[in-house]
C-alpha cells in the first residue's frame, strides 16, 4: 500500500474525500484486508481519544481565578498614568518671578553705579541678605521709597505644586 | 463584567483543557487561558455569534498556545526524531496495530495513558490532532491555522494516529508485563 493510498484511507475515515473518490476507495478497502486493518487501527486511536478532554478541570477555584482575569482586565484597560500638566499661570508664575527679579537687580545695578549729584553718597543702595539671596531690598533716598523683593517661590505656591502632582 | 464573569465560570475549564492538550504543562495552561479570557474581553465586540462563544474562546486559547509553542520551538534544538517526522515517511514503517491497545479500559486509566503518549508527540503532530479530534477542524482549517498546506496537515495528523496506536500499544504491553 503506497503512502497516498494511506492518506486517502485516512481521509475517507475523516469524511474529506470527494463522492466519487470515496466509493472507489470504500471499495478498495472492502477487498484489501491490509488497508481494513490499517482503517481499524485509525478508527481505535479515534475513538480512545474522543471525551479526552471532558474530565480536564482547572486546577483553581473559580473565584481565584476571575480574580486574577479581572485584575489583568483592569490592568490593559487602564491608561498609562501621565503626570497632570502644569497650569499656565503657574508656568508663566515660575519663570516670571525670576526673570522679574533679575530684572530688578540690572536696573539697581545701574542706578547703583551710576555717579549721585555729590559723587559721594549714592542716590540708592541695594541689599541682599545673605542668608536668604531671594530677598533683596531696594531704598531709593531720593524719593524716599524702601522696596523689598521677594524672588524664591512662597510656601503657598509649593503646596500648591505638590498638589498638582498627586494623581488620585 | 458580571455577565462575563458568568461567561468564564461556564467555559473556563473547556479552555483550561484545550489550553491543557496542547501544551501539556498545568502552569502554562493556566496562564495562558486566563490570557486567553482577558483578550477574550478586549475582542469582545469582533464576536459576531457566527459560532458558539465557546468555540470561539477555543479559538482564541489556541492561537495564544500555537504562538508560545513556536517560541518555545524556536528556542530549544530539534530533536533527530522531530526531523525525521518532518521529513515523512516514519510512520510507513510502523506495524499496524492489529489489537486495541485501550480496549477495556477504565476512563481514568484511558486519559492517563492518552496524555502520557501525546506527550510523546512533538507539537505539530500533537496540535493537528488536537484541532482535528478535539476542536473538529477540517483539513483545510487547521492549514489555516498552522500555516502550512493541506498536505502537511495530512501526512502530520496521519503521523499523530499512528505514533499514538504505538505508544498505546507499548504501555499496553508495560502494563501487561
Amino acid at each position: 500500500m503506497d503512502y497516498d493510498s494511506q492518506l486517502k484511507l485516512q481521509a475517507l475515515l475523516d469524511g474529506e474525500l470527494p463522492e466519487v473518490e470515496a466509493s472507489k476507495v470504500a471499495q478498495w478497502l472492502a477487498r484489501d484486508p491490509e488497508a481494513a486493518a490499517l482503517s481499524e487501527e485509525l478508527r481505535n486511536t479515534r475513538a480512545a481519544l474522543a471525551g479526552f478532554e471532558t474530565g480536564i478541570q482547572l486546577p483553581e477555584s473559580r473565584e481565584f481565578f476571575w480574580s486574577k482575569v479581572q485584575r489583568d482586565i483592569q490592568r490593559v484597560e487602564t491608561p498609562a498614568t501621565k503626570p497632570a500638566s502644569m497650569p499656565l499661570y503657574a508656568l508663566l508664575r515660575r519663570f516670571l518671578v525670576p526673570a522679574s527679579a533679575l530684572a530688578l537687580v540690572v536696573i539697581a545695578g545701574v542706578v547703583l553705579t551710576r555717579p549721585g549729584p555729590s559723587g559721594l553718597t549714592p542716590a540708592a543702595e541695594i541689599e541682599t541678605a545673605l542668608a536668604d539671596s531671594g530677598a533683596f531690598t531696594y531704598r531709593d533716598y531720593s524719593a524716599g521709597a524702601t522696596l523689598v523683593w521677594l524672588s524664591y517661590p512662597a510656601d503657598t505656591e509649593i503646596a500648591d505644586n505638590d498638589e498638582m502632582g498627586t494623581v488620585e | 463584567m458580571a455577565a462575563f464573569e458568568e461567561l468564564v465560570g461556564r467555559h473556563r475549564d473547556r479552555i483550561y483543557a484545550r489550553a491543557y492538550s496542547m501544551m501539556r504543562n498545568e502552569e502554562e495552561a493556566v496562564d495562558l487561558s486566563q490570557e486567553a479570557w482577558v483578550k477574550g474581553w478586549q475582542r469582545l465586540r469582533q464576536f459576531q455569534g457566527e459560532s458558539s462563544f465557546g468555540t470561539w474562546m477555543t479559538r482564541v486559547v489556541i492561537n495564544l498556545c500555537l504562538d508560545q509553542l513556536r517560541k518555545q520551538k524556536r528556542q530549544r534544538t530539534e530533536s533527530i526524531e522531530a526531523m525525521s517526522e518532518e521529513s515523512g515517511g516514519v510512520e510507513r514503517q510502523m506495524p499496524v496495530v492489529t489489537v486495541n491497545p485501550t480496549a477495556g479500559l477504565e476512563r481514568g486509566e484511558l486519559r492517563q495513558r492518552i496524555d502520557r503518549a501525546l506527550g510523546q508527540l512533538s507539537y505539530e503532530h500533537r496540535t493537528v490532532l488536537v484541532l482535528h479530534e478535539f476542536e473538529e477542524m477540517e483539513y483545510k482549517e487547521i492549514a489555516r491555522t498552522m500555516a502550512c498546506s493541506i498536505g502537511t496537515v495530512m501526512s502530520r495528523l496521519f503521523y499523530a494516529r499512528r505514533k499514538l496506536a504505538v505508544l498505546l500499544s507499548d504501555l499496553k504491553q508495560q502494563d501487561s508485563n
